[in-house]
């Protein structure tokens, strides 16, 4: 079992914390979805963990190791940073042979994995040819040379084309059920959402929240409920001794906040009111994740205004 | 991993761990085409110019007298910016976007990439080095007739040997400054200059510290030069000094710096 594990990580560029005690376990097993607002300290957290930067203070761990002790990283961890890192004038496949030396990777391997990221067929061409989404699948070819436990994937969605984007959520689902640990980073929840189990989100390099998805969307959104009813006044007028607030939806319909489906079609069996339509509308996990990161952003924005006043919030 | 292949590659993980960090550098350079294209310049750009100026102005030049070793490696001057280039597009290659955090995510110790880096550009600049002054001796002296002399004459084959060092170590020199500018444009706009002019407003001040600069010091067998306190083999030494100097700095510069 190989984890990421962070300790109190934190670094600093200038008198800036990019990473803030950050103290999180990446597990195996699953894809865990590191989210954050661009500058949250993602890319820089895993740049600490490869010992490309080196911590303020804290440890980052591969397995219990430091990465940069490793006599073949790539056998251990595999990453993608940026697509762009490769040089425009290497062929793909020299791409990832100078990378597969120098861990004593078999060279029948840069085949390989040239197949599995689709790339066979431009193998030979020069990387300045690629688009954005190619560069991306070279970068998950290198990051998968070393067939590593761990998996560390920088923004992999960038670029891709919506078959690109199915292509990459089926291998970290693969890669995952093989029980190998898969860190995703993004800062657009809605593409995380469709490929992570599990969230570790950051707010300007501190942790927010290191939680399930399914969870992480219960603990961040409001219930609601969308009805359609040819009784609205009866039905208000029930759901208010229930404490719910009815007020008016779209065409027609009327929106029952904090309840869930089961409730309002239960109060309107027993009160006789006839309901047409029935939904729960589940709260998107964009809406849970910017209500998150913005309570962060008023909290660090509004705690010096509250010293200064001395005012009880 | 499953244990089985873990303790398989635990198994092959080398007493010697340079050999593949050194076949990986070697791919690197051979991949792309600035790298292999300058270093072959080196051969192909002197022994051409060879051929331009000892065609058509080399055996009235002869004729005028003056030091027949020294005279015959004049394009040696151009040898050395081929080699100063080879020595920073070998290195800035790693300087583009986050070209460099590859490398040193799949070989994290800094001091063995640096090393072998350097190890493989050396081992390949000798290996041009050497054709280039051998070449730009004797494709000139088959346009001299009856000036031409043999690779026998006396200081000759020193000319050829020292001259080859000598553009190891400029482009060790080269590649040491790049590691610290981290742009190839960057350190050749610092060394061409240093090299073309500064040397020539400095270097003419005999006996001064001009004769201490790399490539006054260490170009003795092949220039000539105003008699200076260097010997030709001690000028090398100092050229050394200077290319070990920015291989330091460029250490330095890769150790502290965060990828």
């Amino acid at each position: 079992m190989t984890k990421i594990e962070l300790t109190a990580l934190t670094k600093e560029y200038g008198g800036t914390r990019a990473v803030d005690h950050l103290t999180c376990t990446v597990e195996p097993g699953r894809v865990t979805g590191f989210l954050g607002p661009n500058g949250a300290g993602k890319s820089t957290t895993m740049r600490l963990v490869l010992g490309l930067d080196r911590p303020t203070s804290g440890t980052a761990t591969v397995g219990g190791r430091d990465c940069t002790t490793l006599d073949t990283p790539l056998r251990t961890v595999g990453a993608l940073l940026d697509a762009h890192a490769a040089h425009p004038s290497r062929t793909a496949r020299d791409h990832l042979r100078f990378l597969a030396a120098s861990n004593r990777i078999p060279a029948a391997r840069v085949d390989e994995v040239l197949e599995e990221a689709g790339l066979a067929p431009v193998a030979r061409r020069r990387v300045r040819t690629f688009s954005l989404g190619m560069r991306q699948r070279l970068g998950v070819a290198a990051a998968l040379l070393g067939d590593p436990p761990v998996l560390m994937l920088d923004e992999p969605a960038n670029g891709l084309d919506p078959e690109g984007f199915v292509w990459m959520r089926q291998l970290l689902r693969r890669l995952a059920g093989e029980g190998r640990t898969v860190l995703m980073s993004s800062h657009l929840m809605n593409e995380t959402s469709a490929v992570a189990d599990h969230l570790v989100v950051l707010g300007r390099g501190r942790l927010l929240a290191d939680v399930g998805t399914a969870e992480f969307i219960d603990a961040n959104s409001t219930p609601c409920v969308q009805v359609r009813t040819s009784d609205p006044v009866r039905l208000r007028a029930s759901m208010a001794l229930k404490g719910h607030r009815m007020r008016e939806g779209e065409g027609g319909r009327w929106l029952v906040d904090g309840a869930t489906a089961e409730e309002v079609g239960a109060v309107s069996a027993r009160e006789g009111i006839p309901v047409l339509e029935l939904t729960d509308l589940r709260v998107s996990l964009e809406d849970a994740y910017l209500s998150l990161t913005a309570e962060a952003a008023e909290f660090t924005a509004a705690s010096p205004r509250t010293v200064t006043t001395s005012q009880e919030v | 991993m499953s244990p089985a292949t873990a303790a398989a590659a635990a198994a092959v993980v080398p007493a010697a761990p340079f050999v593949p960090v050194l076949r990986s550098e070697w791919i690197k350079i051979r991949s792309v085409r600035a790298s292999w294209g300058s270093l072959l310049a080196i051969l192909l750009v002197t022994t051409a110019l060879t051929v331009l100026a000892y065609a058509t102005i080399g055996e009235s030049e002869a004729a005028n007298g003056g030091n027949r070793v020294k005279e015959a490696f004049y394009t040696m001057n151009f040898a050395q910016v081929a080699a100063l280039a080879y020595g920073a597009t070998a290195v800035s290659s790693e300087y583009r976007e986050g070209a460099l955090r590859v490398s040193l995510a799949a070989v994290p110790r800094r001091g063995l990439l640096y090393c072998c880096k350097t190890a493989v550009i050396a081992v390949t600049a000798l290996l041009v080095s050497v054709p280039t002054t051998f070449a730009a001796f004797l494709v000139g002296q088959a346009f001299l007739g009856e000036y031409a002399i043999g690779l026998g004459h006396p200081g000759v084959l020193q000319a050829c040997v020292g001259g080859a060092v000598y553009l190891v170590l400029m482009t060790l020199f080269a590649a040491g400054l790049t590691f610290l500018l981290r742009s190839a444009v960057g350190a050749l706009s610092v060394l061409v200059p240093f090299v073309l002019v500064g040397s020539f407003v400095l270097g003419d001040g005999a006996g001064g510290i001009g004769a201490y600069l790399p490539d006054r010091a260490g170009s003795h067998f092949f220039r000539e030069t105003s008699p200076g306190p260097l010997g030709p083999w001690e000028g090398l030494a100092v050229t050394a000094l200077w290319a070990a100097a920015a291989l330091a700095v460029g250490w330095w510069a890769m150790r502290r710096r965060d990828a």
